[in-house]
């Protein structure tokens, strides 16, 4: 379509005169409609929900558990065949097992759905409507209707519907924020500028808005072929990554997985080869898989992150996927957008200059005074020249709001500085009403300056006064005084110096400065009615008194610098990203910390040392401000020495694809390995994780490539907020800081609640390896795991998500991802071989006394297996010469199996005590929530025992209440070690 | 993630070599031999700590126990009803009266089984009074009543050395499962039942299948040593013409409000059911 581009002018003349030829007719519409299709972009292919059901019955221990649930089913169908007596225990284990992979998997992706939904109300827009002349009659169309070659109206506010080239434009500006990330309005005509589509004046661009004018154009591009098409397309090709809490599950599975399964095969062959038959080799090996697989815990940590996201939900950060919760807290790269998310996103005055001296405005979002040093009688005629020559007005019927919430009409300039005198003079409108406006002359880029003449409200003054405001350099020129307290004195060459120093720093600060005049006009040459005459300029424009300058920026927004000191302490490396002046973004990076006080660019130490950029040596400087410009000319080796060699970097004027270039550049630059053998660069080399805060259309690339892309919930367009993996309902960069904590947390808990749950996976898992071994009485069944895991077990286990933080986390360097397992050797380890023995032998204790005080003394319970599961025999001797039958044995069996089960809730209550802090001691940290979780705990093991303790299939019965102590003392000994334990890390940190 | 590049294989071999044992730093593993040495005691001592631990509360329990009477025995509260012989695989009889060899393993079985009943085993018995409970709290040594075998009849082993199972009328001892303390009320008797009608006919020694309160109650294997359990035998004379058949036998212990026989999970509580078939 670049031959559309290309028309030369006198072409878009003609086509202008000719609109009436150009209109497509409806038939020739539906035509193209039907070649082209609808013109909307075609959402991205999602995963079909089924797909995505499945995922969730096959993924982690799914797998593991469908392998015991077939199991069961195989020896179902051969005791069956074989026509023993109660082959349906088997039948019922599979279906239980079967019925907990489908439930948990139903519930996880029951929950990832809810995440999802809350996303999916962001994408629901109102239809769109565009203003289409077809056959030669205007015609209000659905905007997906339209067809290249169509001639549309746009006017201010209107979205513009498609990619269109303009043959009509009045006063045209568009905002092509979402588009390049360019916050300013930018001017649109017919007039062809550029050879870049992107560049050129006569083409606005789908999703687009216009701001003001109006404008008609014909349709060049609809749907996926229009430049958001592109861009959107281009961010489907970028591939999602792992996140890395989902790495870290899998990393878990993996190693439950592997000790389950070998374990199993281990005593499967240990009890073939001990000559039991198969099929009981088989059904240990179910057991032993049950006993290692920790069911509950997908779903716990499902629930945990949700709670987590709910939480974050509150703090202005929306997770959409739930993984993204904890990816946040291992962030250890942020690039950060400026406008908006770093600064107020809105103009504000930051300094002025009269009498010679520069005062400092106050810039902070609630200001409801301004503390400078307003006596100065030229401050009176400055603030006059500020409230007059200014066309912006409030909104009416918002006199309630704080003034610097009112919504303003007109450019962001102007609603600053009518803030600003509101603030300081109060009720502007009403000035401006006393002093009547008699002429005008708006601002325009020839002009560069806007000039208006009013009548004073003084009754006693008759003189006209003409207020004039513009670019400092031309208001200088037409003055030949200058304003100093209050007296006009005439401008020498010292006074004009003054003005240049003053100019040029406020201009260092990246701030836009504008110069302020004005002139009494003497009453004799104007009278009372005189009529003025814009366009003959009747009235002096030159000679003027000069009496100050405002300047002002987009200012950083007042929780930024506190945050981006956190994110400093936290070992995170803030990066700024942004399409504006370098020397705009080194100062707002400079007053938010970015760059801290201390740290000095290139350029700086050039500056300083007084000698040419070349001659400095990079790598003393810490700061860096790269330009768009250069780092299109680099190659990415460049790129990783820049980010490797200065921890503190602002991107200035970069387009939106070299945003992509940069995630890429971070991404790769601590995770590639050829970096590694290079000895100069001292980069962090531990996989880092990057987020990115985007708005624009044009972000959506970056932020889908980055670890976690963080959209703007306020600013952001829609195709970002999709693209991302997280929504910042409030724009606010401190809100990632508290999310960042919030991720950290809940790692840290995750590590806990993992900890606490592969603990009584021993527990569950030695009664196997010891009936097959010493052949005693089967100590806990099957179910009964089932129980703890999914009964008893969860609600404790997902208390431990509402931990406090032990120690400062956001004073840790970010996890490393190499080395900061949630599951590493020390953990396992500590679980299995430690506290878990020690639940094992304290629920053995309990094992044997109950059989003991039955009449089965420890001594008679060896060996006795065969016998004691033969149907058979029902006269079996206990070790007193009483005669059992083979229920009341099974009876009996089922009364170890509670009191095992008794035994590992109780000392699970001692798990979580001891599992809440990993280094402070249980008197150090509170958490009430702990208190639902030993209640939970324990009122659920009574609601199984008494309760169901009738229910056959369950295999409870009711226990003798002081079987439940019995416990208690190993209990208590797993606190004490655990306190020990603690009590030598906090004295002696970092050993190993 | 697929950007990892490959470690050539002798690389990798040479760092898992180096893991094994590093000559350098003297570690295997990844540990040194005194670290490996350290965590070795260490959990020797917390194992060694864990079993005396274990062993110490096992024995503080067993030493809260009583030689004689287990704590509870709440579990066996009635008891189960066994026979002698026992065929190994289930409670059927599978034999032929002509083939001396298909019933041996039987015959053995119960000759073994009541070698306790024998007079010469039986010399420290004392004769009871019969039909009613012994009671014999107050005495330190507990005596045990005497089991005539006589009482058994032709089941005896006596007279007819196969227990009948050579004349088409074989013997099965039924027992009551021995529990300690249990005072059986009224009249237990125990009554065998063919489910089909006509093809055999019971006999019960002692006559009615009675069993005698006084061999209650039963004192635990310490303090009633010699104790016999009171045996009934039931001989089943099996009709000529249903021979071949199947016949199922339910035994129950009758006559006593105590002594549970219906239990709807427990079906050897006060009863026990048995298939007898016999060929020629």
């Amino acid at each position: 379509k670049h031959s559309d581009v290309k028309a030369t002018r006198s072409e878009y003349r003609q086509e202008c005169q000719e609109t009436h030829k150009l209109q497509t007719s409806c038939a020739k519409a539906a035509q193209v409609l039907a070649r082209d299709g609808p013109n909307a972009l075609t959402p991205p292919k999602a995963t079909p929900e089924i797909v995505k059901f499945l995922k969730q019955m096959i993924g982690g221990f799914s797998i593991l558990l469908w392998i015991g649930a077939v199991f069961s089913w195989i020896s179902f169908g051969i005791q069956l065949a074989q026509g023993a007596e109660s082959p349906f225990d088997n039948l019922y284990l599979g279906v239980v097992l079967a019925l907990v992979v489908i439930l948990t998997g139903i519930f996880a992706y029951y929950q990832e759905a809810k995440s999802t939904n809350i996303m999916a109300s962001f994408s629901k827009m109102i239809p769109q409507q565009a203003l289409v002349i077809r056959d030669g009659e205007k015609k209000e169309l659905p905007a997906d209707q339209l067809v290249v070659g169509d001639i549309v109206e746009i006017k201010g506010g209107d979205r513009i519907p498609a990619d269109i080239r303009l043959i009509f434009a009045q006063g045209c500006k568009v905002d092509n924020s979402s588009l390049t990330g360019e916050s300013e309005p930018q001017s649109r005509s017919c007039d062809f500028t550029h050879e870049n589509p992107l560049e050129t004046k006569n083409i606005a661009f789908y999703s687009t808005t216009c701001v003001e004018g109006t404008a008609t154009g014909i349709v060049i591009n609809t749907g996926d072929r229009t430049i958001i098409g592109r861009i959107a397309s281009l961010t489907s090709g970028v591939g999602n990554e792992k996140t890395p809490i989902a790495i870290e599950i899998e990393h878990f599975v993996y190693l439950v997985a592997g000790v389950a399964i070998s374990i199993g095969v281990l005593f499967f062959i240990i009890s073939v080869s001990m000559r039991y038959k198969i099929l009981d080799s088989i059904i240990f090996l179910i057991g032993i898989i049950v006993a290692n697989v920790p069911e509950g815990l997908l779903a716990t940590v499902t629930v945990s992150l949700s709670l987590t996201a709910k939480r974050m939900a509150k703090k202005n950060c929306l997770v959409k996927n739930l993984e993204a919760v904890e990816t946040l807290g291992s962030t250890s790269v942020i690039c950060s957008d400026k406008t908006g998310t770093l600064t107020q996103n809105r103009m504000t005055v930051a300094h002025l200059w009269f009498d010679n001296q520069i005062y400092s405005a106050d810039t902070s979002e609630d200001q409801t005074t301004q503390p400078f040093d307003q006596s100065s009688p030229s401050w009176t005629a400055l603030s006059k020249i500020v409230t007059l020559c200014n066309r912006a007005e409030f909104r009416p019927g918002q006199e309630n709001l704080p003034i610097m919430k009112r919504v303003v009409v007109g450019d962001a300039s102007e609603t600053a500085l009518l803030k600003f005198a509101e603030v300081i003079l109060g009720d502007v409108m009403n000035i401006r009403a006393q002093n009547k406006k008699v002429a005008e002359i708006p601002f325009n880029s020839t002009n560069k300056f806007q000039l208006s003449i009013h009548k004073t409200d003084d009754p006693n003054d008759e003189r006209f006064l003409l207020v004039m405001k513009g670019a400092p350099e031309r208001i200088l020129e037409r003055c030949s005084t200058i304003m100093i307290n209050g007296k006009e004195e005439p401008l020498d060459s010292e006074k004009a110096e003054a003005f240049q120093t003053a100019y040029m720093e406020l201009g260092g600060m990246g701030e836009r400065v504008l110069g302020f005049c004005h002139l009494y006009l003497p009453e004799n040459e104007f009278p009372d009615t005189y009529s003025f005459d814009t366009d003959s300029m009747n009235f002096p424009t030159s000679n003027l008194c000069f009496v100050g300058l405002l300047s002002m920026i987009d200012p950083p927004r007042s929780t930024v610098p506190d945050a981006v000191s956190k994110c400093r302490s936290a070992g995170i490396k803030v990066i700024m990203v942004t399409g504006d002046h370098p020397i705009t973004a080194k100062a707002i990076a400079k007053s938010v910390g970015i760059i801290s006080a201390t740290s000095e660019t290139v350029e700086d130490i050039a500056k300083r040392l007084n000698i040419p950029v070349e001659q400095v040596n990079w790598r003393e400087a810490t700061a860096a401000v790269v330009n768009g410009m250069e780092l299109k000319d680099m190659s990415s080796q460049q790129l990783d020495e820049i980010l490797c060699n200065h921890s503190e970097i602002v991107f200035a004027r970069t387009s939106p694809q070299q945003k992509l270039i940069i995630v890429e550049g971070c991404q790769r630059q601590v995770r590639g390995h050829h970096l590694l053998t290079k000895p100069t660069s001292f980069c962090v080399f531990q996989g880092a994780v990057v987020a990115v805060t985007g708005d624009g259309v044009n972000d959506s690339p970056a932020l889908k490539k980055a670890d976690i892309g963080i959209a703007m919930g306020i600013a952001g367009s829609d195709a970002a907020k999709n693209a991302a993996d997280m929504v910042l309902l409030d724009d606010n960069f401190a809100s990632i800081v508290t999310g960042v904590e919030e991720g950290r947390l809940i790692f840290d808990n995750l590590k806990k609640t993992i900890a606490y749950t592969l603990t009584k996976n021993i527990a569950e898992l030695c009664p196997f390896l010891i009936y097959i071994i010493a052949s005693i009485p089967l100590p806990i069944g099957t179910i009964t795991i089932l129980f703890i895991d999914l009964g008893t077990d969860i609600i404790p286990s997902v208390a431990l998500a509402y931990e406090k933080a032990e120690s400062d986390i956001m004073n840790r360097r970010p996890r490393n991802k190499r080395k900061d397992r949630l599951v590493n050797e020390q953990l396992a380890i500590y679980s299995y071989l430690q506290i878990g023995i020690m639940q094992s032998v304290g629920a053995f204790v309990t094992y044997f006394t109950v059989y003991a005080e039955q009449g089965f003394l420890p001594s008679t319970l060896l060996g006795v297996r065969v016998n004691w599961e033969n149907n058979a025999i029902n006269d079996f001797e206990d070790s007193y010469g009483q005669e059992w039958t083979k229920y009341q044995r099974t009876y009996l069996q089922w009364t170890g199996y509670t009191a095992f089960f008794v035994s590992i809730t109780i000392q699970q209550v001692a798990d979580l005590i001891i599992r809440k802090t990993r280094r402070n001691s249980i008197f150090q940290q509170g958490n009430k929530v702990i208190w639902v979780g030993i209640f939970s705990q324990i009122g659920i093991a009574l609601i199984l025992t008494y309760g169901l303790g009738h229910v056959t299939a369950l295999n409870f019965t009711p226990l003798r209440f002081q079987y439940w102590f019995v416990a208690v003392p190993f209990a208590i000994l797993i606190w004490v070690y655990d306190e020990v334990r603690k009590l030598f890390i906090r004295r002696y940190p970092g050993s190993k | 993630m697929s950007k990892e590049t490959k470690k050539p294989f002798r690389q990798s071999m040479t760092e898992w070599r180096q893991f094994i044992y590093n000559p350098n730093s003297g570690e295997f593993l990844g540990r040194t031999a005194k670290s490996w040495g350290l965590i070795l005691l260490f959990y020797l001592v917390f194992y060694g700590f864990l079993a005396a631990l274990f062993t110490f509360t096992m024995w503080v329990m067993l030493q809260t126990l009583s030689n004689d009477i287990p704590k509870y025995r709440d579990r066996i509260s009635s008891p189960g009803l066994m026979i002698s012989p026992k065929p190994d695989t289930a409670l059927e009889f599978y034999f032929n009266k002509s083939d001396a060899q298909s019933y041996a393993e039987y015959v053995a079985t119960l000759r073994k089984f009541l070698e306790s009943y024998d007079d010469s085993k039986q010399s420290q018995n004392i004769n009871c009074t019969p039909g009613r409970i012994f009671d014999q709290n107050d005495v330190a040594v507990k005596k045990a009543c005497r089991f005539n075998l006589s009482e058994l009849g032709q089941c005896s082993g006596k007279e007819d050395k196969t227990f009948g199972y050579s004349k088409g009328t074989p013997c099965v001892l039924v027992k009551v499962n021995r529990i300690i303390g249990l005072k059986p009320e009224g009249e237990p008797r125990i009554q065998c039942a063919s489910k089909e009608a006509g093809m055999v006919e019971i006999n019960y020694f002692p006559p009615e299948g009675l069993i005698d309160l006084m061999y209650f109650p039963y004192y635990g294997k310490s303090l009633h040593a010699h104790y016999l359990q009171p045996l009934v035998a039931v001989q089943l004379a099996i009709n000529s013409n249903s021979t071949k058949e199947e016949i199922a036998i339910e035994c129950k212990i009758l006559g006593s409000p105590n002594l549970k026989n219906e239990d709807d999970r427990d079906k050897f509580l006060g009863r026990i059911a048995f298939k007898v078939q016999m060929t020629e």
